[in-house]
């Protein structure tokens, strides 16, 4: 992984950037090298950089006070959250500051008349759900690392989970945000009313990875939590039968709260790590949650029945809640339980149309055969959103470069299918210098000059998202000079 | 008027225009041409034929069409396979006094959401793909066809609410939805704005995922008493009584049952069509509602997504007022029909934070660097 060129005048400078930062937030600065290598990577722990410095802010002034900073000295930024990002999202720069969001996590606000909450950045994704769960509420979005992860990283990855089939992704339950621009400005962006008055800026802050600015703090819509959640086990003898169940279920128009699945070799690991109770010997197993009121939930069930004995599997159902929480808690742990298996792994996330499920399936136990690694699949299957886990052991030599090559080879296969490479994981470093398998040089290039647009300086989280780093100054000039645009005087917006 | 049917002949006349530095209107039903600032006397694009539907899979829940398709049209096809678009798109034609056809491309690029807003989200929220021309001359997609996506940056929620202003629309992707075979509307009526936006906002802050929640005064639905708090529910059959239960309980009596659908009407505006002055939707947080609204000190207006949306005809004069309003609640106003004199001064909305409008700019100028879409509309 080529990042862009370390700048030595700016490690050069060190104790000096040290000491302003500690200008700015006295009891937020980490210096030393031990405090460092705590910060040193993301949970895709392949890739480790000790950052320059990293600052912990804890109010917004301070946030646009180091900003305003960086851009005044040239020295790149990479925000963190609180470092799950599973595609190197947060991965520091050793001439860059890392600007860690953990310690803003208070809950400003909790308004149950309007339904929302608005909260510092650190709060992490559970604690939101827990503030609100006694009245009955919850914040929809539940990404399996929900204990950890922070909203802040959640707006900038927009993150899904495991039931956003029904409820959305980050950006579906976001009313607003305040943003902290490159150069320090602190700018409102939507807010309860759910309105902007202009071009949808949340939008496009959202998911953009920390390439465009910082978010200080955030406006998350909250749901009534469902009267009924009944949730069914289904099993199934081949993958194929699995994956056209799937596809079945969704084409009946059922819709069901999350439709999980899990591969035999998943499964098994699982059982035998906090034993969930699910069955052995499977292929495949399908988890599928209906919510909602009482008979909606009883038709949803009835019919997902039918349609997994139509498909050759066999059902079983939850009979209490303690038994629904063991199911979901096996889930939630496959990739703990994953690591048992395995010295190392690495867990991808391509986004595939739902028909193409059983070919896609089919082709990646050729590639498994072809780079001689194992693999297991779990995935979001209701929205096409596959996660297949590639083990291999990183003392093994050519065993990590086989396993990037692996992995690298299923994104390109669900591009190929007509779908995308990162589902709710993001680009990051991971999947960037894949982006050219995915877009035309046209579309990365107005990609880029969207990104100019918020950082001029090009010093956000360079490197991570974009395969070619273009100055901003040089998109200018495409603009200006480029044959079909030979009127560099015009008047623009 | 230059007239284009296919990707190929938009880039062809992006590229033209570029070349003499012409900015252009787009234009295909035309209902929506007297939203927002009015422009120059410019040549004007026409893509209405940039129409019908690409693709329509139904079991992937997503429908691919051209940009000039109507409404209607994509409407009956989702229907006869039991389902509906993702969004709920409000057509303003009879509003805004249009002849002409609301188009899929034309609600996306107003995001035009309706009454089902609350429940569905807005156009914003489902439309999960497009291709288009930039102001290079380029064709470009934005987002993609699956129904999960974080690669890149999320263009398709950019282009809803744009006006047609960062670039020609070619081809728009959208999630869709199984239709629930019915529907009911719950009229609490006799009750005054207060009442009926609490009873409201109960329903909004349920479980029952309801489909519209309005409240109408006396001006707007006669026969109500001081006014009506009207609650769409949907569902099978089974289910659906179940809801209306439970919304019984929730507002402590049982309420009466409207035949007809009261939304599209209110969604549309229509209601609005023939009162003189200017419509406005104003956005504020649902539990400001009753608050604004009595500020606004309106005759005619009513209260959309549990209050988070109100509609209002007021006098020009009122219309500082209107925004001062809208400003004090933190929410925005929207001046939705006005004369082009009214819509040149006010904008369609209030000016935002200087620091906004420099993005704003900016990213316009990411997409169109000549500034040849739809000049000064936004």
């Amino acid at each position: 992984m080529l990042l862009p060129p370390t700048n030595a005048k700016i490690v050069a400078r060190r104790a000096e950037i040290v000491a302003a930062l500690r200008e700015i937030v006295p009891d937020g600065v980490v210096a030393d090298e031990s405090g460092l290598a705590t910060f040193d990577s993301d949970a895709l722990s392949a890739y480790h950089q000790m950052p320059l410095v990293c600052v912990l802010p804890s109010n917004r002034q301070q946030v646009s006070e180091i900003l305003k900073y960086a851009q005044a000295e040239g020295i790149p930024i990479v925000p963190r959250g609180s470092g799950t990002s599973l595609s190197g999202g947060a991965l520091p720069r050793e001439d860059g500051i890392l600007i860690g969001m953990g310690r803003m996590k208070r809950i400003l606000e909790i308004d149950y008349e309007n339904g929302c909450v608005v909260v510092e950045p650190g709060v992490t994704n559970l604690n939101i759900t827990k503030a609100v769960e006694a009245n009955g509420f919850y914040y929809a979005p539940d990404p399996s690392s929900q204990v950890a992860c922070s909203i802040g990283g959640n707006v900038a990855e927009n993150s899904g989970g495991l039931h956003c089939l029904k409820y959305g992704l980050t950006t579906n339950n976001l009313l607003g945000v305040t943003f902290v621009l490159p150069g320090g400005e602190i700018v409102t962006i939507g807010g309860k009313c759910g309105a902007q008055g202009g071009l949808d800026l949340l939008g496009l802050i959202t998911g953009s990875e920390g390439l465009l600015g910082v978010v200080v703090e955030v406006v998350v819509k909250i749901l009534r939590k469902p009267p009924v959640t009944r949730t069914l086990m289904a099993s199934f003898d081949t993958v194929t039968e699995a994956g056209a169940c799937v596809a079945a279920v969704i084409a009946d128009g059922v819709v069901p709260a999350a439709m999980e699945f899990m591969d035999g070799r998943a499964a098994e690991a699982i059982e035998s790590y906090n034993q969930p109770g699910y069955p052995l010997g499977s292929a495949a197993i399908l988890i599928i949650d209906a919510d909602g009121v009482e008979a909606d939930v009883s038709h949803a069930i009835a019919r997902v029945t039918e349609i997994v004995t139509q498909c050759g599997g066999k059902a079983v159902e939850a009979t209490d809640e303690k038994q629904r929480a063991r199911i979901w808690s096996g889930r939630k742990a496959a990739f703990a339980a994953m690591g048992k298996l395995a010295p190392d792994m690495i867990c991808m996330d391509g986004t595939i149309p739902r028909h193409a499920l059983p070919f896609v399936l089919d082709e990646m136990a050729k590639l498994s055969e072809k780079y001689e690694l194992g693999f297991c699949n779990v995935f979001h299957a209701g929205d096409g959103n596959l996660h297949p886990l590639i083990i291999f052991d990183i003392m093994k030599p050519g065993e990590f470069e086989r396993a990037e090559a692996f992995g690298a080879d299923i994104l390109r296969l669900c591009v190929k299918v007509g779908g995308v490479l990162s589902g709710e994981h993001g680009v990051g470093v991971e999947k960037r210098d894949l982006m050219t398998d995915m877009f035309t040089p046209e579309e990365l290039a107005l990609q880029g000059r969207v990104k100019c647009a918020f950082d001029v300086q090009g010093l956000f989280n360079p490197g991570k998202v974009f395969p070619t780093l273009s100055a901003c100054v040089e998109q200018g000039h495409i603009h200006v000079h480029g044959a079909q645009l030979p009127h560099p005087h015009l008047p623009r917006f | 008027m230059e007239k284009i049917a296919s990707e190929a002949q938009a880039v062809e006349f992006v590229r033209a225009a570029s070349e003499a530095r012409a900015p252009f209107e787009i234009v295909a039903g035309g209902t929506r041409r007297q939203v927002g600032k009015p422009m120059a006397d410019l040549p004007r694009l026409d893509v209405s034929g940039l129409s019908g539907i690409v693709k329509y899979e139904p079991a992937e829940l997503i429908i691919t069409a051209a940009p000039s398709t109507p409404l209607t049209e994509i409407t009956s096809v989702l229907a006869e396979k039991g389902q509906r678009l993702g969004f709920d798109p409000a057509d303003w034609s009879r509003l805004l006094g249009s002849n002409g056809v609301a188009t899929l491309g034309g609600a996306a690029s107003a995001d035009a959401s309706g009454s089902g807003r609350l429940r569905h989200g807005a156009a914003r929220d489902s439309l999960l793909a497009f291709r288009g021309v930039n102001g290079q001359g380029e064709a470009f997609r934005g987002g993609a066809k699956v129904v999960k996506n974080v690669t890149g940056f999320d263009l398709p929620k950019l282009v809803c609410g744009a006006y047609g202003s960062l670039c020609v629309l070619t081809e728009l992707t959208f999630r869709v939805f199984p239709k629930p075979p019915l529907a009911v509307t719950l009229c609490l009526a006799d009750v005054e704005p207060e009442v009926g936006f609490a009873a409201l906002r109960k329903i909004a802050l349920s479980a029952l995922e309801p489909a519209g929640l309005a409240y109408l005064p006396a001006t707007m639905m006669p026969g109500v008493g001081q006014g009506a708090a009207l609650i769409k529910l949907e569902g099978a059959r089974q289910p659906l009584e179940e809801k209306i239960a439970l919304a019984h309980g929730l507002l402590g009596q049982a309420v009466q049952r409207i035949e007809d659908d009261p939304f599209p009407a209110i969604a549309s505006g229509e209601k609005f069509a023939d009162l003189p002055g200017h419509v406005w939707r104003v956005m504020v947080a649902p539990a400001d509602a009753p608050r604004v609204a009595k500020e606004l000190k309106a005759q005619h207006w009513l209260g959309d997504w549990a209050g988070g949306l109100i509609w209002l005809a007021a006098a020009p004069a009122d219309a500082s007022r209107v925004r001062a309003i809208a400003a004090g609640a933190r929410g925005q106003a929207m001046l939705l029909r006005g004369s082009p004199d009214a819509r040149a001064a006010l904008g369609l909305y209030a000016a935002q934070a200087p620091a906004l409008i420099t993005l704003s700019r900016a990213v316009k100028a990411a997409f169109d660097p000549l500034g040849l879409f739809n000049p000064g509309r936004l």
